[in-house]
């Protein structure tokens, strides 16, 4: 059974490898394929086992594909199947190795051995298994027998059919080579008739082109004799862009041949086309033809290699000269400013008639618009133009702001610059102009501030100035009072204006000014706080201490001289305690209110105006110049003391007879200091409460204790001394401070003056030695001074203390100081009060 | 009263005016001062800072003819200085100081109207401390003045034969011979007219210039051929002093106006101006050792140590509060107010830069050390 099956399948083998061998072509190894003609018959009866077979294995196949759909492959057919692959496999070897032969599986494999076979089969199976073994077996052998021959007739089929095919080829290809040899020799015969054609005609057709040729020249010639007569046609339909056109296409030819064939027709059309060329010039130029009409003719021009950018300039020089028919006058700005009053005043704001500026701005956008449109790459003169136009509208704020201009008029200036700019912005937004125009309105706001600042700060200077004036014309009563007053009126009134002014830049809803507002609000607190400081360098300026830093300032120098008067000193000063207590408080809270910090400044800078710093500089401010008009007071009385007392002989001094007249002339100067003090400055209000002060006992006691030690402690040096005496007299009194601190205070400043003079007096008569009569004139001089002094006084213990101590001096320095006898001393001064008195009868 | 007893006291029989520095001494710090006293023998006192730095020894005391105005140690020689003295006037002086005067015969008595003053170089006494009552010998007269003189200056830096007096009017150069005991006028110059000179310093970096000061101005004098090269033009000059670290910075003390600092190669505005004192500034004297640092004295009873130091930075302290009499807070180191009377005599110690010497009118010396401020430079 297994010998069977295997012979079987190797012959099946054989015609199955014999297939493709014969379709490639390849020697036919069929022995009877050799032979066909003998295998006719046997070709007719296997036909018959063909078509039977054929049925059979179309049955198998259905039946193939039901099982295949509905259950998997039965066991016999995947063995089947495994063993014909198996046998087409190029290797065999590698199938069949590993199958175990000691199994009973191993019946598929090359290595079979079939008694082993079957004696596993009969140890390991009873009977029954057997049996059914057998059954199974036989069918199995059945099953390949017919696939065996269903393999075997199929071979057969293919072979049949392929030896169909070859016969009928065989017959058909017989007498072809015939037809072929035919063809070509008649395809030979048409290529030479061709060639003939094609010779005999080549001659004609070169005659035709050449012919063609001429006639295309000839057409050209004409064209260009007939160029000027078209250009004149041209000329007279207006029809400029076709003429244009034929004379750049001719314009080659000119160039190659208008020197010799066709000189009449090149300059013809020459002169046609100049006309052209003036005629389009003046088209450019006129302002009545539409835009896009110039703009052709630009462009025309261009075409005909006319210079257009000389025309450009020329055209720019015109927009240039419109320009300046658009500068603003500042009569412009007087009309505007009252064209605002109008405003004020309720009138209808449609009266305003429309300006001249604001037609001719009109007119110069729109030649801006058309400029732009006829030459297209000029937008960088423009930009400059419109910049320069920007540039001079602020030139003319600049010289507004320089000749003091009102805010409002400001306003309606900036107003007109910025209507101007959004006008030429909206034809040439390349030139950036708000932005350009915000930068110089920013130069020029900042300008603004800086000089109405200035002008506050002239203003104020003026105000303090007329001091001089008026005292000398003396007709007021209170000059200073008057100086003071209006002063401070100025500084505040004015300060309160120039606020008012800035608030109306930062209200107005101008788009220019919108975007600067914080800029503004930054420059007016730093406006502020400038011009405080100038204010502080002009009051130092004014007072004559110039500090070396405003030196040369030069605000008031030259009108002023050098000669200062006291009382603006004490103007300046009580100006300065004005200035901190009321006006800077004032002015903060002012721009607190109406100018919410600017942040464009960085908030690390800190606020621009800083009040507290201000305060404290005019504080000091006011203590300084208080303490200079002291000073200036008491200089004037040193001069005279010393001239007292380095022009006599002291020492040669003769019998007092009389008061001597210094004293008047201090007293004179006293008084004046008095009359000035009491303009200015304010009564000290607790007069009486600070003089037991000053006397109080807790600073003397003090002081004393602190004497007591250093007695003490000089004492073994002095033990001796005379001055001891005086010394411990001076002990027992109470210890006066001579040199207090100033206060604002009518009283203060007459009690330090009056100290000052004294303690200089005392100064000078150490450094003079007197005889006894010398002394005694001291001793008179400062008895009499004693009532008046002490009644313009407030400190009467410190003055006669100080009193004592110009004749305690005088005696130290005189040779034989023995005072005058009290009677004639009483004496000498009844009469010189009497003689006080009829001079000045209402002072006491 | 900043740091009122820290100053070491040394108490005066007498009203004085004048105390100077003893350069010359480089063991001990040592000042030297001269009583003004009308009618009492005055005396001048040699007085040395005891090595602990606590108190003031007095090294010498000597009895001195006549009321002493000026006074003026020799830099190089520790026991020869200058006075100015006056005699009050001649009919009215106390008989037994008029005898010795007499008697001596060395003093040429010019006389004026009515005082008379002299200047004298004087030398004192080898073994002094040995001597019961020691006597000033007197090495030269400067006895060439007509009018009142006002002061004697040596030259500041150093070992030199020159000498001026200057008075009323004139200015004088003496060439001093210590050994022969003679002082002979070298040169003279009047300051012209209207200009009455009130005293001078010597520039110590030029030996040939002195700074003279008159009611309206300052003059700057070229001692070779006595002709004024310069001039600073201000009212009431009180005293002056050159800065002896910088050259062509000269201090002045004004009656009203406090002190100025000026560049003299810029005459026409001060440098810097410090407020001075509440009443007059009598005297100013920069540090001979520490750069800006200058003392005022004034008639006020205080002494103001400053820092003004003139290079171009400015002082970053302007801010600071003030509370003491000046307005001016940032250059006032401290005020020294503990005085009874007005202080006229100033000096700085040229052996320990730190110390100074002040002299109130009511004859107190006190000698205080500025240490505490300097860590504040």
């Amino acid at each position: 059974m297994e010998t069977l099956s295997s012979a079987n399948l190797v012959t099946a083998r054989v015609a199955v490898d014999s297939v493709p061998d014969f379709i490639n072509g390849g020697p036919v190894k069929v022995p009877c394929f050799n032979q066909p003609w003998k295998r006719v018959p046997q070709l007719e009866s296997e036909e018959v086992h063909l078509i039977e077979l054929r049925r059979r294995r179309k049955k198998m196949k259905e039946q193939k594909m039901g099982a295949e759909d509905n259950v998997p492959l039965d066991d016999k057919a995947r063995r089947m199947r495994d063993l014909l692959s198996s046998f087409y496999a190029p290797d065999p070897s590698t199938n069949n190795a590993p199958s175990n032969p000691g199994t009973l599986d191993a019946i598929n494999t090359s290595s079979f051995d079939a008694d082993q076979y079957m004696n596993l089969l009969m140890q390991k199976s009873n009977l029954d298994e057997l049996l059914q073994r057998h059954v199974e077996m036989a069918a199995e052998i059945k099953n390949i027998d017919t696939d065996l021959q269903m393999l075997v007739y199929e071979n057969y089929s293919k072979f049949i059919s392929a030896t169909d095919a070859i016969k009928r080829m065989k017959s058909k290809i017989v007498g072809m080579e015939a037809n072929m040899e035919e063809l070509l020799d008649k395809i030979m015969s048409v290529q030479s008739k061709s060639d003939g054609v094609n010779t005999s005609l080549f001659e004609k057709r070169e005659n035709i082109e050449k012919l063609h040729r001429t006639r295309n020249l000839l057409r050209k010639v004409q064209f260009i004799y007939d160029l000027p007569t078209r250009l004149g046609k041209c000329i007279e339909s207006e029809a400029y862009v076709d003429a244009v056109k034929f004379y750049t296409g001719a314009l080659p030819i000119f160039k190659a041949y208008g020197d010799s064939s066709f000189q009449d027709c090149k300059q013809a059309s020459e002169e046609a086309i100049s006309i052209i060329v003036k005629n389009l010039q003046r088209k450019l130029f006129s302002d009545s033809e539409s835009i896009q009409a110039r703009a052709e003719a630009a462009v025309l021009l261009k075409q005909l290699d006319f210079p257009v950018d000389s025309l450009q300039v020329k055209l720019l020089e015109k927009l240039e000269q419109s320009l300046g028919d658009l500068q603003l006058k500042t009569d412009y700005i007087e009309n505007a400013s009252m064209e605002s009053n109008d405003h004020k005043l309720g009138k209808v704001p449609d009266s305003v008639h429309i300006t001249a500026h604001e037609g001719s701005i009109h007119g110069f956008v729109e030649a801006i618009s058309a400029f732009r449109v006829i030459f297209p790459d000029s937008e960088g003169h423009l930009i400059k133009l419109a910049q320069d136009l920007v540039v001079k509208h602020f030139e003319t704020v600049e010289q507004c702001v320089k000749g003091r201009i009102s805010c409002a008029n400001l306003l309606v200036v900036l107003r007109t610059i910025w209507t101007d700019v959004l006008l030429v912005d909206e034809v040439l937004s390349e030139a950036v102009l708000p932005g350009f125009s915000l930068e110089a309105a920013q130069n020029a706001l900042k300008q603004y501030v800086a000089s109405t600042f200035n002008y506050l700060l002239h203003d104020i200077s003026d105000a303090l100035l007329r001091v001089n004036v008026s005292s000398k014309e003396a007709a007021e009563e209170n000059p200073l009072q008057v100086a003071l007053e209006a002063s401070k009126k100025a500084l505040l009134q004015g300060s309160m204006d120039v606020l008012l002014d800035f608030r109306q830049l930062l209200d107005d809803d101008l788009g220019l000014l919108v975007q600067l507002r914080d800029f503004v609000s930054d420059w007016v607190q730093e406006g502020f706080q400038d011009f405080f400081r100038a204010l502080y360098d002009c009051f130092f300026l004014l007072s004559g201490r110039k500090s070396s830093s405003s030196q040369d300032q030069g605000l008031t120098a030259g009108a002023h001289g050098e000669k200062v008067l006291a009382g603006l000193v004490l103007v300046l000063s009580q100006l300065s305690v004005f200035i901190e207590q009321t006006a800077i408080p004032r002015i903060t809270e002012e721009i607190a209110a109406s100018f919410p910090g600017g942040g464009a400044r960085g908030y690390e800078n800190g606020p621009a105006f800083v009040p507290g710093v201000m305060c404290r500089i005019f504080r000091s401010a006011g203590e300084r110049l208080l303490h200079h008009y002291i000073n200036m007071r008491t200089q004037k009385v040193s001069t005279l003391l010393r001239k007292r007392f380095t022009t006599p002989n002291w020492v040669k001094h003769k019998e007092p007879r009389e008061v001597h007249m210094f004293v008047d002339l201090f007293l004179q100067e006293l008084k004046e200091t008095a009359s000035e003090v009491k303009q200015i400055l304010p009564q000290g209000l607790e007069r009486k409460h600070r003089r037991t002060d000053s006397n109080g006992s807790t600073a003397s006691s003090r002081s004393n204790q602190l004497r007591d030690d250093k007695t003490n402690r000089s004492n073994t040096h002095r033990a001796r001394s005379q001055l001891l005496e005086t010394h411990l007299a001076k002990l027992f009194k109470q210890k006066v401070e001579i040199f207090t601190k100033v206060e604002h205070t009518q009283e203060s400043v007459v009690t330090t003056t009056v100290k000052l003079c004294l303690k200089s007096l005392q100064e000078f008569v150490r450094l003079q030695t007197f005889n006894r009569s010398g002394f005694q004139q001291i001793q008179l001089d400062i008895q009499f001074l004693r009532t008046p002094l002490k009644e313009t006084v407030e400190d009467e213990a410190a003055v006669d203390f100080l009193l004592d101590e110009v004749i305690v001096a005088a005696s130290e320095r005189c040779l034989d100081p023995i005072p005058l006898e009290p009677p004639i001393l009483d004496r000498l001064i009844q009469a010189k009060l009497a003689k006080w008195n009829e001079k000045n009868p209402i002072t006491p | 009263m900043q740091g009122g007893s820290s100053g070491i006291g040394y108490g005066l029989k007498y009203q004085a005016r004048c105390i100077s520095d003893v350069k010359a001494d480089t063991d001990h710090t040592s000042f030297l001062t001269g009583t003004l006293s009308l009618r009492e023998e005055n005396e001048v006192h040699l007085i040395r800072l005891s090595s602990g730095g606590t108190e003031l020894i007095c090294e010498g005391l000597f009895s001195h003819p006549n009321e002493i105005w000026d006074l003026a140690s020799c830099p190089f020689d520790q026991r020869i200085f200058s006075t100015v003295f006056s005699t009050g006037s001649l009919f009215d002086i106390d008989l037994p100081f008029y005898g010795l005067k007499m008697e001596t015969g060395l003093i040429v008595f010019f006389a004026g109207e009515g005082e008379s003053y002299g200047a004298a170089i004087w030398q004192i006494p080898e073994l002094y401390g040995q001597l019961n009552s020691p006597q000033l010998e007197r090495i030269a007269s400067l006895d060439a003045h007509t009018r009142k003189i006002n002061c004697v200056l040596w030259w500041p830096s150093g070992r030199h034969d020159k000498l001026i007096s200057i008075d009323d009017e004139n200015l004088f150069l003496w060439t001093l011979d210590c050994s022969k005991k003679t002082a002979q006028v070298q040169s003279k110059q009047t300051s012209g007219m209207l200009h009455y000179l009130s005293g001078g310093a010597w520039d110590p970096h030029d030996i040939n210039a002195v700074a003279t000061t008159c009611e309206s101005s300052v003059q700057f004098w070229d001692l070779r051929t006595m002709k004024k090269t310069n001039a600073v033009e201000r009212a009431h000059i009180r005293n002056a002093n050159y800065d002896m670290k910088n050259n062509h910075i000269l201090v002045t003390a004004e009656d009203e106006s406090g002190i100025h600092i000026w560049d003299l190669r810029k005459p026409k505005s001060p440098v810097k101006e410090l407020p001075g004192h509440t009443h007059w500034t009598w005297a100013v004297t920069c540090n001979p050792e520490y750069d800006g640092l200058i003392l005022s004295a004034g008639t006020d009873s205080s002494v103001n140590l400053w820092l003004a130091p003139t290079s171009a930075e400015e002082d970053a302290t302007s801010e600071s509060i003030v509370e003491s009499p000046a307005q001016q807070a940032g250059p006032l180191l401290n005020s020294y107010s503990d005085y009874e009377d007005s202080v006229y005599g100033l000096a700085w110690s040229s052996r320990e830069p730190w110390t100074f010497a002040s002299l109130s009118y009511d004859g107190r010396v006190v000698v205080e050390s500025v240490k505490p401020f300097l860590s504040r430079k």
